[in-house]
């Protein structure tokens, strides 16, 4: 297989937008082809578009051609549009990935876009319902908060998880969010706000939540050559993996503190990478709610299962511990707009490898993770490296 | 009112549009039911017409018992979907042996536990688009 790099990214505004659904791909793609001016839309072979339901929210199907011509890209080898839910981003830049570490193409683009907010904010949240399943799930007004509250009673009660520990996670994520310009929020938090939020979902409060958010974000992925003619940074996928334990919750571990699935994925990754889950400088992980980010600390083997309450207690997942996780703001202080999240996460990653996240920055960071979940049974994992 | 048509959340039950339609039809007379292999006699939740084991696409209906257990739950106070209120509770069931995912009807949020037994207690929904009666499987403390 060839070796493939991310040569260029950029993120839309994320927010309660002002803004079509065109509006949001325009954004991101102009911030793309602004990190990398030697690309123009007509060099690009290729276009993967991850969104998950433009058809209820912007009334549009025929997402890639649609995206390929707001952006003048005439698609030679490749274009595809890619829903798994929440992972759709991931997903895509996965089939950007294989294509051209198979020789299929040299140059495509990667943009992930969702229009979320509606008139109605409660007709939004029951688009969130098209996730879950409709006949055994839906039906009864589930979506996502409901589902990881599950795992959080679970994680509390098996060891001994605090309420204080989860509203770290959101203070973490909102402090980041406060330095990144392009973030839904960006005012920070502090503990007794986050713990005297709104109840969602028993024990997940508002602030431990990512809200319904709208945004689009955009990577070029290159071919070995490509990638050097274009650029002396460019940032290397090195590992990649991807696993499923079910769709329903009633298919997943019994155990919902328990994510097989993210294991799996992890090791997939990092065994193709060659790399250990301790050389990873900098995270962006699924913090869809606080507890998601916690599991994903010990199932990704930053910490052993059971120990991600006093590891974020620690500061042992910010800047000057273990590995900075969600450096941007995650999912609970930028904003999760779907199919924009996992291409979103990626963005970070290739700014922090090349020094240019600014007030954000890692330093020296090296190794990159991404982790972007479909639910709790179903992960992706991304390794990149500045050095192949 | 058309508007919530097209937005409408609820399966299609009868069998004019689903295969599983005799599911509807049991719990309509209070029975919870589901599907067991034709061919390798696995019983599966929820009911499911192609055997995801043997690959078969035979199966029988076969009545559960209608008690089962909570096994996790939580409460949605917030943020709920168009047409559905809070606080409402929302329970993994164990019963004969499976995990049902259901809520809880009649339940004093504050007073629910996990093992606390539950009993099967079918839920009236709106009508499908041409006034058939939908329902779904809900459950109550027993």
């Amino acid at each position: 297989m060839r070796k493939v790099a991310l040569v260029g990214a950029g993120v839309s505004r994320f927010g309660v937008r002002k803004a079509s659904y065109r509006d949001l791909i325009w954004e991101a793609g102009k911030a793309c082809f602004d990190s990398m001016p030697a690309v123009k839309p007509r060099d690009v072979q290729g276009l993967v578009v991850g969104s998950v339901m433009p058809e209820r929210t912007a009334f549009q199907s025929h997402i890639a051609s649609m995206a390929a011509e707001a952006l003048g890209i005439r698609p030679s080898a490749l274009s595809a549009r890619t829903e798994h839910m929440c992972a759709s981003g991931t997903v895509g830049i996965r089939y950007a990935y294989a294509f051209i570490a198979a020789g299929l193409a040299d140059l495509v683009m990667v943009l992930g876009v969702e229009k979320l907010n509606q008139p109605r904010g409660d007709e939004a949240i029951l688009n969130m319902g098209t996730g879950v399943d409709r006949e055994w799930e839906a039906a009864f007004g589930l979506t996502a908060p409901p589902c990881f509250a599950l795992a959080a009673q679970r994680h509390m009660a098996e060891y001994g998880t605090t309420e204080e520990q989860l509203a770290m996670v959101g203070l973490k994520n909102h402090t980041h969010a406060s330095k990144n310009p392009n973030a839904h929020f960006q005012k920070g938090a502090t503990l007794d706000q986050i713990l005297c939020s709104r109840m969602i979902s028993t024990p997940l409060r508002l602030f431990m939540c990512s809200p319904i958010t709208d945004g689009a974000a955009a990577v070029l992925v290159a071919s070995e050559d490509r990638a050097r003619d274009l650029t002396d940074r460019p940032v290397w996928i090195r590992g990649t993996g991807q696993a499923l334990d079910g769709f329903q919750l009633t298919s997943l571990h019994e155990d919902y503190a328990r994510w097989p699935a993210l294991e799996r994925a992890a090791q997939s990754a990092y065994r193709m990478a060659g790399i250990a889950p301790a050389d990873v400088d900098v995270a962006e992980v699924h913090d869809c709610f606080a507890i998601a980010e916690l599991i994903a600390y010990e199932e990704l083997g930053f910490c052993r299962k059971g120990e991600a309450g006093p590891f974020v207690a620690a500061g042992r997942s910010d800047y000057g511990g273990d590995v900075v996780v969600n450096p941007r703001g995650g999912l609970i202080g930028c904003g999760h707009p779907l199919g924009a999240t996992g291409v979103a996460q990626a963005a970070e990653v290739f700014a922090q490898l090349r020094g240019e996240a600014g007030a954000r920055q890692v330093p020296d960071a090296r190794v990159g993770l991404t982790h972007n979940n479909s639910g709790m049974g179903e992960h992706v994992v991304m390794i990149y490296g500045r050095e192949a | 009112m058309l508007y919530f048509r097209a937005t409408d959340p609820f399966p299609l039950e009868s069998a004019d549009h689903t295969k599983l339609h005799e599911f509807y039809t049991r719990l309509a007379a209070g029975r919870l039911a589901t599907t067991r292999c034709g061919a390798c006699g696995r019983l599966a939740w929820p009911p499911r017409g192609f055997c995801g084991e043997c690959g078969s696409d035979r199966f029988d209906w076969t009545d559960l018992s209608g008690l089962g257990t909570i096994h996790a739950f939580t409460v949605q106070e917030a943020g709920l979907p168009a047409g559905f209120d809070g606080p409402r509770v929302f329970a993994i069931v164990k019963i004969d042996g499976l995990r049902v995912f259901s809520i809880l009807v009649d339940a004093e949020p504050s007073s629910i536990a996990v093992g606390q037994p539950v009993r099967l207690a079918p839920l009236r929904v709106a009508d499908d688009p041409s006034g058939s009666p939908r329902w779904l499987p809900a459950f109550r403390p027993a």
